[in-house]
């Protein structure tokens, strides 16, 4: 389908459930046909432009239960529809989990984060325009690939784990809570589960249409912070075309452990550049044991990009990614 | 019953084919057991009038050289893993099945490669032959068949058109991807695109179908002599003379 404008919303069920029992029941029973809605940041577009069409909408901010920030007792737990301004500014995850405060503080503009939640700027879709477009391309049900074409732009677009589709995971605070190492609360009618956050997100070779694990009547319902990694040194980095209101070129967060001047343990991620937010195993493990210096950074800076198979337009996106790694390292 | 053939609007708008759709591979299923299970049926009901079965012991001759034995299995392994990767995403099962998908349609284009220059120049191409001859063998008892029967013959027939159209096809896809071997070009037109995708998904539900149809007729307690042959490779001399013309198959002696 090609995008045509429209002037209106379409005639649209919505549903506005006020307890948890209630919302993953309508999740169930409406399955695909209910659109989960939190601050609607990444709803209304693809509702007004038709190229979602679902029948009903189920509104997830009443549900007290999902929201807020609280201690528990292996560390923080985060209610999915809280706000990214409730987020970047409350006191405990300012002071205990700093990367997650400066990743949702950076998140596209200050009136999107006050209404954006958590759980969608997780979930949110792909930002591929061509897919966005309502082309029929490989993520909406098509046999091709439009970035990837000959005359396509990809600028934008993935440097590691392309397949077929080449968009990447534009969320900011998703190479965060990887970095945390968060668990994700999946809950529906039948449960509830627990997922890394590192799991929570999906290749196009596993499945091309969904970012996520979650399924059908499935709700990301919480995030918790293990206490583990709070208070660990943290590094923050996004780079965009603007300072708001944009979304990442290559982003990187890191989280370490350190002993003086030696890495105990790290954990590092970096957004923008695959499908997934793209977890550093490799530079993690050259670095446990390590004195931190200029010369380690510039050794696994190099790392970092290998393998990288960059598109016509966005081979920038290797040396980009290989500093932003450096800085993180150097701190 | 919902649409055959999904359609799609290209990048300038028009409208070109997508696809097959995948409603048929329910079609496909429900007419492939509805159609075997009445055969099971019929089978069943005239189980009395059969007559005995031939005897195992005695004389063993060789039905099929092991070359051609691991052929089979192979190509039966590959077109498993190609059926169960192609099919079970539309099914809803998410695992990461392209990689797996076109190894295996590379081993079955690699052995179906094989397997043809085999049989021209070291097998009796000619006793695979279908000739007008073979039409009247169902319907005349005393009409033995030589080495093949027509039932299969036919299905080799069947089986040959359809990989080679999965093959075919696949190639033309494989190139849309990236691979070890080269960096995918992404650039056929849509239009023909769609038609390729169409033909894969033509020719990937009469596998389906034909391979189930071999599976029960190699699983039916008739035949199994000749499931039994694609394992060990061997016939007793009483079953070829009960299924066979000896004049027409001249089976070497087992060692």
């Amino acid at each position: 389908m090609v995008a045509t404008s429209y002037d209106v919303m379409p005639d649209i069920e919505l549903y506005q459930p006020t307890d948890e029992d209630n919302a993953l029941a309508l999740a169930s029973s409406l399955g695909k046909d209910g659109w989960l809605l939190g601050g609607g940041q990444d709803t209304y577009g693809w509702l007004k432009d038709r190229n979602k069409t679902p029948t009903a909408m189920i509104e997830l901010t009443q549900v007290d239960a999902w929201k807020g920030i609280k201690e528990i007792s292996t560390g923080v737990e985060i209610g999915a529809v809280t706000t990214l301004t409730d987020i970047a500014n409350n006191p405990l995850i300012q002071s205990r989990y700093g990367l997650l405060a400066k990743a949702a503080s950076i998140v596209a503009s200050p009136q999107i984060r006050n209404v954006g939640t958590i759980a969608g700027n997780l979930a949110q879709d792909a930002r591929c325009w061509y897919y966005r477009r309502g082309l029929d391309c490989y993520r909406a049900g098509g046999n091709i690939c439009y970035a990837d074409s000959p005359e396509g732009l990809n600028r934008e677009h993935a440097i590691f784990g392309a397949s077929r589709c080449v968009a990447v995971s534009p969320s900011d605070t998703a190479p965060a809570l990887v970095a945390l190492n968060a668990t994700m609360v999946i809950s529906s009618e039948s449960g509830q589960r627990l997922v890394d956050a590192e799991d929570f997100f999906v290749g196009p070779d596993r499945d091309i249409v969904n970012m996520t694990i979650l399924n059908e009547g499935e709700v990301l319902t919480a995030i918790r912070l293990p206490s583990e990694w709070a208070n660990a040194e943290y590094y923050w980095e996004k780079v965009a075309d603007r300072n708001v209101w944009d979304f990442a070129l290559v982003s990187v967060a890191a989280a370490m452990k350190m002993s003086g001047d030696t890495i105990q343990e790290a954990r590092i991620a970096c957004g923008a550049v695959e499908c997934v937010p793209r977890r550093l195993n490799d530079i993690e493990n050259a670095l446990r044991g390590q004195q931190r210096s200029e010369a380690l950074a510039e050794q696994v800076a190099a790392m970092a990009t290998e393998g990288a198979r960059p598109l016509n337009y966005n081979h920038f996106k290797v040396p980009l990614m290989a500093n932003l790694v450096k800085r993180a390292v150097r701190g | 019953m919902g649409e055959l053939v999904r359609y799609k609007r290209d990048v300038w708008g028009e409208e070109v084919i997508l696809g097959v759709s995948w409603d048929l591979l329910w079609v496909v299923a429900v007419a492939v057991l509805v159609l075997l299970a009445a055969h099971a049926i019929i089978m069943a009901a005239l189980a009395n009038k059969k007559i005995e079965k031939a005897s195992t012991g005695g004389r063993r001759v060789v039905r099929h050289e092991s070359i051609d034995r691991l052929f089979h299995w192979v190509m039966a392994l590959s077109i498993f893993a190609l059926i169960i990767t192609g099919v079970a995403p539309i099914l809803g099962l998410r695992f990461a099945w392209l990689n797996i998908h076109w190894i295996a349609g590379l081993l079955l284009t690699f052995i179906t490669i094989f397997h043809i220059i085999r049989s021209m120049f070291w097998q009796d191409f000619k006793s695979m032959i279908l000739g007008p001859k073979d039409f009247g063998e169902p319907f005349n008892a005393a009409q033995m068949p030589g080495k093949y029967s027509f039932e299969q013959k036919g299905m080799h027939w069947a089986v040959t058109v359809v990989v080679l159209a999965v093959i075919v096809t696949g190639m033309l896809m494989f190139l849309q991807i990236d691979s070890p071997f080269w960096d995918r070009t992404n650039s056929m037109p849509e239009d023909q695109l769609g038609l390729v995708f169409l033909l894969h998904g033509l020719s990937t539900l009469a596998l389906v179908a034909l391979a189930a149809t071999h599976i029960y007729f190699a699983l039916r307690p008739e035949k199994l002599f000749y499931t039994r042959s694609m394992v060990s490779g061997w016939m007793s001399e009483d079953e070829v003379n009960a299924n066979h013309d000896p004049e027409l198959w001249i089976p070497r002696e087992a060692d």
